[in-house]
């Protein structure tokens, strides 16, 4: 089996638009969670303002017109210029030179949950608000669930398997650990992968409000409304953002002397096929059980686990429970945060900033926090870095949780490539 | 405004296009202009030209070679679809 190196990393996130501001921001416990003015990604009229008010979000600071040109961005929903911005990131990072690297073995697989949610809410707009039919004829381009990842693979010309997983809340981790199995059994030699997700948009976000699932915002404090395994945790709030990793054939990246931040060794996947939303303890459990199993590691062997953490009532007392499954008395021992509550729920694109922020840290000797933890929950007792970062930590291999609505689990593991 | 004078603010707008580069003879794969952004530059026309393009006529745009025949296509548009006086119509 050959092995994989992960040699890129870009990123568009509430906490910042590239790797440096992000890891501050995660190293300073900071919080990308405001009240929205109004939704970034919806144009509105005054009655679309109003509603908007009401939502808090993880919110990019992003102007899409230093990246592109105006007649580029018409093709462009939200969702593909975070996309496009964060590849450029990860792409230049690693220093790849196209020209030196045969393209039918490069790809890329991309997580969406919602795709250009934009775009369709502004045919929606134009169509049922408008009262027009006048919808722009590029919105179904737009608007499709892999123009993300098509944008990319156009971008850099790459004729390698080009995928796009929709699997809610977990697709960008598969995304990533079917990129590295793709690379493992030698089918190609680097792969772009990672996710991308713009639901700050109105009708996306009444839709969500609409299942009960949104944190109540904070009424002193914003950005403290996303409260992961703290006992007045009221649930998740949505973010929008992208990040990508470059993932290449381990032989390859060493022989081109690029940095490599970490090595990707161990992939879990399995459905809990049980239930839409109510995830359960088994699933989670037996997909970093095979994690554990596919990077040949044990539990203690994890230094650190960034959890899904979403701030529900439901999956933080089961994450807990599957994590102690797991871990067994190790578990306690396991430094465990959830860093959506600083940069929020980002959707299809959670695995993969989450991911991002787990090989950073360890490579950094960073364990980000869960910020807003203030009331201990009975149901979530373990090490979960309350309030601070804990610098100087060294850790020999990071795990990355993301479960999905649908129950599709993927787990991620990286180990410390720094003595290989 | 005569058609081209239009047709050109609606290429500086939705493609950056400045009106100098656009005379009746500018190719438009010079100017980057594929038969996807001719659906693009069609949807304004409609609504510059309060005329409906017809959803069939792909052959017909491919035939689109020139700035100087998309102003024939939309003066034909426009001709056809001028609204006429019920007073004499066909039946």
């Amino acid at each position: 089996m050959r092995r994989v190196a992960i040699t890129g990393i870009g990123v568009i996130t509430p906490l910042g638009n590239d790797v440096e501001s992000f890891v501050t921001g995660l190293a300073h416990g900071r919080s990308g969670i405001v009240r929205l003015t109004r939704p970034p990604a919806t144009r509105g009229d005054d009655a679309g303002n109003s509603q908007a008010r009401k939502h808090i979000g993880g919110v990019v600071a992003f102007d899409p017109s230093l990246h592109f040109s105006g007649p580029q961005l018409r093709m462009l929903d939200r969702v593909s210029q975070f996309a496009l911005v964060a590849a450029d990131q990860a792409v230049r990072a690693a220093g790849i030179v196209w020209d030196d690297i045969d393209r039918e073995r490069c790809g890329v697989f991309l997580g969406t949950g919602m795709g250009g949610a934009e775009t369709t809410d502004e045919g929606y707009h134009t169509l049922y608000a408008e009262r027009t039919e006048r919808v722009k004829p590029f919105s179904v381009l737009m608007a499709m669930s892999n123009a993300a990842a098509s944008w990319i693979g156009i971008e850099y010309r790459l004729t390698g398997p080009n995928l796009t997983f929709s699997t809610a809340c977990s697709s960008s981790a598969v995304a990533i650990g079917e990129a590295a199995q793709r690379i493992r059994n030698g089918e190609v030699d680097l792969m772009l992968a990672g996710g991308s997700e713009a639901p700050l948009s109105l009708g996306t976000l009444v839709a969500w409000d609409a299942l009960k699932t949104l944190a109540t915002e904070d009424p002193l404090e914003p950005g403290a409304s996303c409260r992961p395994f703290s006992k007045d945790r009221t649930g998740l709030v949505l973010a929008e953002g992208a990040a990508i990793v470059v993932l290449e054939e381990w032989e390859q990246a060493r022989a081109r002397g690029t940095h490599i931040h970490a090595e990707f060794t161990g992939y879990g996947l399995c459905a809990d096929g049980a239930h839409i939303t109510r995830p359960t303890i088994e699933g989670q459990a037996a997909a970093m059980r095979r994690a554990l199993a596919t990077a040949a590691l044990q539990p203690q062997d994890i230094g650190y686990i960034n959890a899904h953490g979403t701030a529900t009532l439901a999956n933080d007392v089961v994450e807990t429970a599957a994590i102690r499954q797991v871990f067994g008395n190790y578990a306690p021992c396991v430094p465990v945060s959830s860093t959506k509550s600083m940069h929020g729920h980002l959707l299809g694109a959670a695995g993969a900033i989450e991911f991002a922020a787990a090989v950073l840290a360890m490579e950094r000797r960073m364990l980000p926090p869960t910020i807003n933890l203030r009331v201990a929950d009975p149901e979530c007792d373990l090490d979960y870095v309350p309030g601070r970062a804990r610098t100087g930590v060294t850790t020999r291999a990071i795990m990355s949780n993301s479960f999905g609505f649908g129950g599709t689990n993927a787990v991620l593991i990286a180990r410390n490539s720094e003595g290989h | 405004m005569t058609t081209l004078q239009t047709l050109q603010h609606i290429l500086k707008t939705n493609f950056d296009l400045e009106p100098e580069v656009l005379a009746t003879d500018a190719r438009l794969a010079d100017l980057e202009i594929d038969s996807l952004a001719i659906v693009e530059v069609l949807f304004a026309v409609e609504d510059e030209f309060k005329v409906t393009v017809p959803s069939e006529p792909v052959a017909q745009q491919t035939s689109l070679k020139t700035v100087g025949d998309l102003v024939a296509y939309i003066d034909r548009l426009v001709a056809e679809q001028a609204p006429v006086s019920n007073l004499g119509a066909p039946v």
